[in-house]
C-alpha cells in the first residue's frame, strides 16, 4: 500500500517541498510522489537505444602467410573489450547473423569473393543452470561443457547471390570461463583451440576462437580530439582483454584473378556483418533476409569520419558506394583529415596542405604509379608516391579501377622486404614507412603499429628515420608491441588472457585506461550500439590515415635528399 | 543414490558382526556396497564442488545491466576527459533510455544537462546529441520538437538508425502516419533488431495488422534480454489481449513475469486478464501491485474502474482521489497529461475540464488517441455533431480499437444513428469482449437496447 512517507522516500526533492508546503497533498490518504513522465497512457515507449557488440568489428589483417609462401591468411577480430572474467554471459557468436571476409581482385569494389561464417548454438543448459560448464572441460566434446557453438564456412562468387556448399564446418573453441573450467591458456590452446582447427575444402584452414585481443594501442592518445594532448602514452588499453576471432588460410590462388597470384597479386579486403532483417508474418523475407551492420577495412577508417556522422553510412554502405554515398562525404574527409590539422595547431608540426592525395593513394585506390590509377586526376603530375605497390589496378585482369575504401595486399611480397627489394632480417613494425614493403599499408601484420604509422602518415612523415619536423611524433602511442606475442603458426594469435582486467572491487578498468573510447563509437557508431565501451580497429581513433604515406621509391629512383612531406 | 555412513555399520552389536561365514560374506558384501556408493557418493560431492567452484567463477563479474554499467563508465571517462562530447552525447541518451526503464523522471533531467554538455562542447554536426534530445523531447510529450531534434540529427547523419527512430515516434504520436511508416522503413534498412522490430510490431497493430504485429514482436524476442524481453512480452500480451485471447495474454504475462516478477507492466497486463476471467481478488492484488510501482493517472483510473464495476464504491473514489493528486503533481512539474485528464474527466461527470483539456491535446497533435480523446470529451458535452467526425477519424486507419469503436457507437446512438451504432458496437464487442471492466458492460446495455447485436 502506498504511504506518504515511502512515496516521498523514493521520489525526492520536489515531492518532498510540495508535502511540507501542506498544499493540496496535507490530509490525503496516499501522496503522490512525483509522477512518472513516462509512461502515459497511449504512449508506449519502446527501447531506443540497444548495443549489439556481437556484431561490432574490431579489425582486420592480410597477409602472407609466413611458413607457407603460396597462402595467403586472413584474420577478422570481433566484439571488443572482451573481460576474461566475463560470466555469466561470455561472448558467443551471434547465431542469426553473417560473418564476412569479402575480397576484390580486381579493383571494381565489388566483393569477388566472400567468406561466409554461420554459427549454431547447441544449448544443453537446462533451466537450472546459467553455467556454461558444470565443470572442468578438457575437450570441445567434454559433457561438462553445456554451451557450445559450431560453424559453417562457405563461400560466394557472385557478390553474395549465392553461395555454395560449405567448404568447412566444426566446433567453435568457446570462451574461456576460468581457471577451474579450462585452466590455462596453454590448456585452453591445447585441448579447446588447436583442436578446433578446421581443414577447408581446396587447401586451406580456418579456426573461430577467442583471443587476447591483437590489436595495441593507448587510446589516450585521441584524446587531443577532446583536448587532451599527447602526454598520456604508453599503456596499451586493450592489454588483458581478449576478442572473438576468425582466421583463415588459403592458397593464394583461391582469391586471385583468374586462380592466377602471379599476374594478378593484389587483393582488397575487408569484413562486414549482417543481421536479419525484418521477416513477414510467414517467416519469409522481403530481400535477400539480412542488412549489413557493420563494416572494417583499414584500421582507422571509422575514426576518419567520426564524429561527423559517417560511421553509420560506413557501417551501412558497400565498398563501390564510397565515393557517392553521403554526398561524397567519405572522400571529401580522407582528402582533409581532421586529425592533421590538430597535429599542426597542437603540436605546430607542419602538415601538408589540403587536398591529402597521398592519404587518398593510402586508403582508397593501393599505393599506385600515375600510370595505372591518377589519385589526382591530372595525368601531368605524379601521383604523391609515386609508386607501384598495392593497387588490384596492378593485375594484370584488373577491371576498371574504382576507388574504395578497403585494406590492399599484394601477395607477391612474401616476406620483410625493403625498400630496394632486398628481404630484410626483421620485419618493422613500421612496415611501409619503416622501410618495410611487407607491411602496413601493404595488408595488415598482427604486429604493424598501425596507430604510430598513422600518426606520422598524418604528419606528412614518410621515413621513419628521418622524422624532420615530425620528430615530436617519434614515440607514438608509445605503444610498440602486443601485450602478448603472436606466433608464426597457424592461428597465429595469441591465446586469450585469463586474468580479469576490472576487479570485483571496480579497480583495473581505470587503470587500463577507462573501457570507453573517446568518442565512444563503435563500428555501428552514432548513439545505438555505442553504449558498451567498445573499441574498433579505428573506434576512437580519430586518427586518419592508413599510414603508410612514405617514399617508397623503385629502385630506379633515389631518395630525397631532404626529409621534407612529399604532397 | 543414498549414502550408507560408515558409523552406520559400527552401530551393530558386535554379536552380529561376528556371526559366520556367510554373515562375513555378506559384511564383505555390504562393505563393498559402501565403498562403491561412498565413493560414488565421494565422485558426486567432488563434481558439486567442482561445479560450486565453476559457478563461483562463472559469476565472478557482478551482472550488472549493460545500460547501468555505460552509464557508469561513461561517468568515469568524462571525469577524466571532460571534454569528450560524444560521450556526453550517449550519456546523455542512456540517461533518457534509463528513465523509459525505471520510470524515474529525475533521469531527465540528467539527460537534458548531459545533452546540453556535449552541444556545448561541439554546437556544429553534432547528431549524437541532437538524437537525444530528440529521444527527450519525445519521453516529455513534446513531439513537435522530438521532430524537429530528430530531422536535424538526420541533416548531419542521414543513416542514423536511432534518429530514426525518434522520427518514428514523434510522427507516430502527432498523427502523421504515413510519415512514421517512411521513417520506420528507414530504421528497418539501417538496424533491424529490438528497437525496429518493436516499432514495426506497433506502427502494423495501429493499422490493423495483427499478424505482422505479432510476428515482429516474437522477432524481437528472439533478441531480446532483461527490461527489452518485458518490453516484448508485455505488448505480446496486450496484443493478444486486445483482440480478447484471454489465453494468449495469460501465457506472455506469465512468460514475462517468470523472468521479471516484479515488473509493473506485465502485472497490469495480468489485472486485466484476471479481470475479464472474473478471479477478482487476484486481479485486486495485481491492480494494487501495478499501480504502487507506477503510480500513473490512468493506472488509477484504470484500477478506480474495476473496483467500480465490482461495486466498491469506496474504493474506486480512493483510487480517482489520487487520479486528481497525481494529475496536480503533473502540473507542478510541469507537464501536461492531457489526453488522460480528458477522458477520466469526460466519465466522470466533468465535462468542461474534459473539453479544455482535449481541445489543449489536439492542438498540439491529432493522432488517433487526441481524436479519440476530443470525440469523448465532446461527446460528455452533448456536443455529439462535433465528435463523430473525431470518432470517426480515430477508428479510420486501420486498427480495430474496442474502446474508440465504443466510443464512436456512443456518439453516433446518441445522434439516434441507429443501426450504424449496432453495428460500431457489435464490432467493438467482438473485437474484445472485455475491453473494459466498467465500459464494456455500458457498450452491451447500450447495445442492447438499441435492438442487439447487428
Amino acid at each position: 500500500m502506498l504511504t506518504p512517507e515511502r512515496l516521498l522516500h523514493r521520489r525526492g526533492r520536489t515531492a518532498t517541498a510540495l508535502f511540507a508546503a501542506g498544499g493540496l497533498l496535507a490530509g490525503s490518504a496516499v501522496i503522490g510522489l512525483l509522477p512518472t513522465i513516462a509512461g502515459a497512457s497511449s504512449h508506449r515507449e519502446a527501447p531506443l537505444i540497444a548495443a549489439d557488440p556481437a556484431v561490432d568489428n574490431t579489425d582486420v589483417y592480410a597477409f602472407s602467410s609466413p611458413k607457407t609462401s603460396d597462402d595467403v591468411v586472413f584474420v577478422a577480430n570481433w566484439i571488443p573489450f572482451e573481460e576474461p572474467n566475463g560470466g555469466p554471459n561470455f561472448y558467443p557468436w551471434a547465431d542469426d547473423a553473417e560473418y564476412l571476409i569479402n575480397i576484390d581482385n580486381n579493383g571494381d569494389a565489388r566483393a569477388d569473393i566472400i567468406y561466409r561464417w554461420r554459427f549454431t548454438t547447441d544449448d544443453q543448459r537446462d533451466s537450472k543452470t546459467f553455467l556454461y560448464n558444470t565443470g572442468p572441460v578438457d575437450s570441445l566434446t567434454d559433457p561438462d561443457l553445456k554451451f557450445r557453438q559450431s560453424f559453417t564456412l562457405d563461400v560466394s562468387t557472385d557478390g553474395g547471390a549465392s553461395y555454395g556448399n560449405p567448404i568447412a564446418t566444426g566446433p567453435v573453441t568457446p570462451s574461456y570461463t576460468g581457471h577451474a573450467s579450462m585452466g590455462s591458456a596453454q590448456d585452453y590452446i591445447h585441448n579447446l583451440r588447436t583442436p578446433a582447427i578446421t581443414d577447408t575444402a581446396g587447401g586451406g584452414k580456418t579456426l573461430a576462437t577467442q583471443a587476447d585481443d591483437s590489436f595495441f594501442l593507448d587510446l589516450r592518445v585521441f584524446d587531443l580530439l577532446y583536448g587532451g594532448n599527447l602526454s598520456e602514452t604508453g599503456h596499451d588499453t586493450l592489454a588483458g582483454y581478449n576478442v572473438n576471432s576468425i582466421v583463415l588460410e588459403v592458397p593464394k590462388s583461391q582469391v586471385a584473378i583468374g586462380n592466377d597470384p602471379a599476374a594478378n597479386p593484389v587483393i582488397g579486403v575487408w569484413s562486414t556483418t549482417t543481421r536479419p532483417t525484418l521477416r513477414n508474418a510467414d517467416g519469409s523475407s522481403a530481400d535477400s533476409g539480412f542488412t549489413q551492420v557493420s563494416r572494417l577495412g583499414q584500421p582507422l577508417i571509422n575514426e576518419v569520419v567520426v564524429p561527423t556522422g559517417l560511421k553509420d553510412a560506413f557501417n551501412a554502405i558497400s565498398p563501390d558506394q564510397d565515393a557517392t554515398a553521403a554526398g561524397g562525404a567519405v572522400v571529401d574527409r580522407v582528402l582533409d583529415p581532421e586529425v592533421a590539422r590538430l597535429l599542426n595547431s597542437i603540436y605546430g608540426i607542419p602538415v601538408p596542405a589540403p587536398p591529402r592525395y597521398d592519404i587518398f593513394e593510402v586508403f582508397l585506390t593501393g599505393i599506385v604509379s600515375n600510370a595505372k590509377v591518377d589519385v589526382d586526376g591530372n595525368p601531368g603530375t605524379d601521383n604523391p608516391i609515386n609508386v607501384d605497390l598495392n593497387s588490384q589496378a596492378l593485375n594484370a585482369g584488373a577491371a576498371t579501377f574504382q576507388p574504395s575504401e578497403m585494406l590492399r595486399l599484394n601477395m607477391s611480397v612474401t616476406g620483410p622486404t625493403g625498400l630496394d627489394m632486398k628481404p630484410l632480417a626483421k620485419a618493422s613494425r613500421l612496415g611501409v614507412i619503416g622501410g618495410d614493403i611487407q607491411g602496413f599499408p601493404n595488408g595488415r601484420r598482427l604486429a604493424d603499429d598501425v596507430v604510430d604509422i598513422e600518426l606520422l602518415a598524418l604528419a606528412g612523415a614518410d621515413d621513419a628515420n628521418n622524422l624532420g619536423t615530425a620528430a615530436p611524433l617519434a614515440n607514438g602511442d608509445g605503444v610498440s608491441r602486443n601485450d602478448h606475442e603472436f606466433s608464426d603458426e597457424f592461428p597465429y594469435l595469441a591465446g586469450p588472457n585469463t586474468e580479469a582486467v576490472n576487479q570485483a572491487d571496480g579497480r583495473g578498468g581505470a587503470e587500463h585506461g577507462a573501457a570507453i573510447i573517446p568518442g565512444g563509437s563503435a563500428s555501428s557508431g552514432g548513439v545505438a550500439g555505442t553504449l558498451i565501451p567498445a573499441l574498433t580497429g579505428g573506434a576512437a581513433l580519430l586518427l586518419l590515415t592508413a599510414g603508410g604515406v612514405s617514399l617508397v621509391r623503385t629502385r630506379s629512383v633515389t631518395r630525397q635528399a631532404s626529409a621534407a612531406p612529399e604532397v | 543414490m543414498g549414502v550408507i555412513a560408515p558409523e552406520d555399520l559400527s552401530t551393530r552389536r558386535p554379536a552380529e558382526r561376528r556371526s559366520g561365514s556367510r554373515r562375513t560374506a555378506v559384511s564383505s558384501v555390504a562393505v563393498g556396497v559402501l565403498l562403491l556408493v561412498a565413493s560414488v557418493a565421494g565422485f558426486y560431492t567432488v563434481a558439486f564442488d567442482q561445479q560450486t567452484v565453476v559457478a563461483r567463477e562463472e559469476v565472478a563479474q557482478p551482472t550488472v545491466a549493460p545500460l547501468e554499467r555505460a552509464i557508469r563508465t561513461a561517468q568515469t571517462r568524462l571525469k577524466g576527459v571532460p571534454g569528450d562530447y560524444a560521450t556526453w552525447a550517449q550519456l546523455g541518451s542512456a540517461y533518457v533510455e534509463e528513465a523509459r526503464v525505471t520510470a524515474d523522471p529525475t533521469y531527465y533531467q540528467k539527460a537534458d544537462g548531459a545533452l546540453q554538455k556535449s552541444l556545448a562542447l561541439h554546437p556544429e554536426g553534432n547528431d549524437a546529441a541532437l538524437t537525444g534530445q530528440g529521444a527527450l523531447a519525445n519521453a516529455r510529450h513534446d513531439f513537435a520538437a522530438g521532430a524537429d531534434a530528430a530531422t536535424r540529427s538526420l541533416a548531419v547523419n542521414p543513416y542514423g538508425a536511432t534518429a530514426w527512430g525518434v522520427l518514428t515516434d514523434a510522427r507516430t504520436q502527432l498523427g502523421d502516419y504515413a510519415g512514421a511508416t517512411e521513417a520506420l522503413h528507414r530504421m528497418l534498412e539501417l538496424k533491424p533488431g529490438i528497437a525496429s522490430f518493436t516499432r514495426a510490431s506497433y506502427d502494423a497493430e495501429l493499422h490493423g495488422d495483427v499478424t505482422a504485429a505479432r510476428s515482429a514482436l516474437q522477432q524481437a524476442l528472439g533478441l531480446a534480454a532483461g527490461a527489452s524481453e518485458a518490453y516484448c512480452r508485455t505488448y505480446l500480451g496486450a496484443l493478444a489481449f486486445s483482440v480478447g485471447n484471454l489465453d494468449e495474454a495469460e501465457t506472455q504475462y506469465a512468460a514475462g513475469l517468470k523472468s521479471a516478477p516484479d515488473d509493473p507492466t506485465l502485472k497490469l497486463g495480468q489485472a486485466r486478464v484476471l479481470a475479464a476471467r472474473g478471479d477478482v481478488e487476484a486481479a485486486v492484488e495485481s491492480y494494487q501491485a501495478a499501480v504502487d510501482a507506477r503510480p500513473l493517472v490512468e493506472n488509477f483510473v484504470e484500477y478506480g474502474e474495476y473496483l467500480e464495476s465490482l461495486g466498491r464504491s469506496a474504493a474506486a473514489e480512493q483510487q480517482y482521489a489520487l487520479v486528481k493528486t497525481v494529475r496536480q503533481l503533473f502540473i507542478a512539474n510541469g507537464v501536461n497529461d492531457d489526453l488522460s485528464t480528458a477522458l477520466f474527466a469526460a466519465d466522470h461527470h466533468d465535462p468542461t475540464t474534459a473539453v479544455a483539456a482535449a481541445q489543449a491535446e489536439y492542438g498540439r497533435r491529432q493522432n488517433i488517441d487526441a481524436q479519440d480523446a476530443l470525440a469523448w470529451a465532446l461527446h460528455s458535452a452533448g456536443r455529439d455533431a462535433e465528435a463523430l467526425p473525431l470518432a470517426r477519424q480515430a477508428t479510420s486507419i486501420g486498427g480495430r480499437n474496442a474502446l474508440f469503436l465504443y466510443h464512436r457507437g456512443a456518439i453516433e446512438a446518441a445522434l439516434g444513428m441507429r443501426e450504424q451504432a449496432r453495428s460500431t458496437l457489435t464490432v467493438a464487442l467482438d473485437t474484445n469482449p472485455w475491453f473494459s471492466p466498467l465500459l464494456a458492460p455500458r457498450a452491451s446495455a447500450l447495445l442492447t437496447s438499441l435492438g442487439g447485436r447487428s
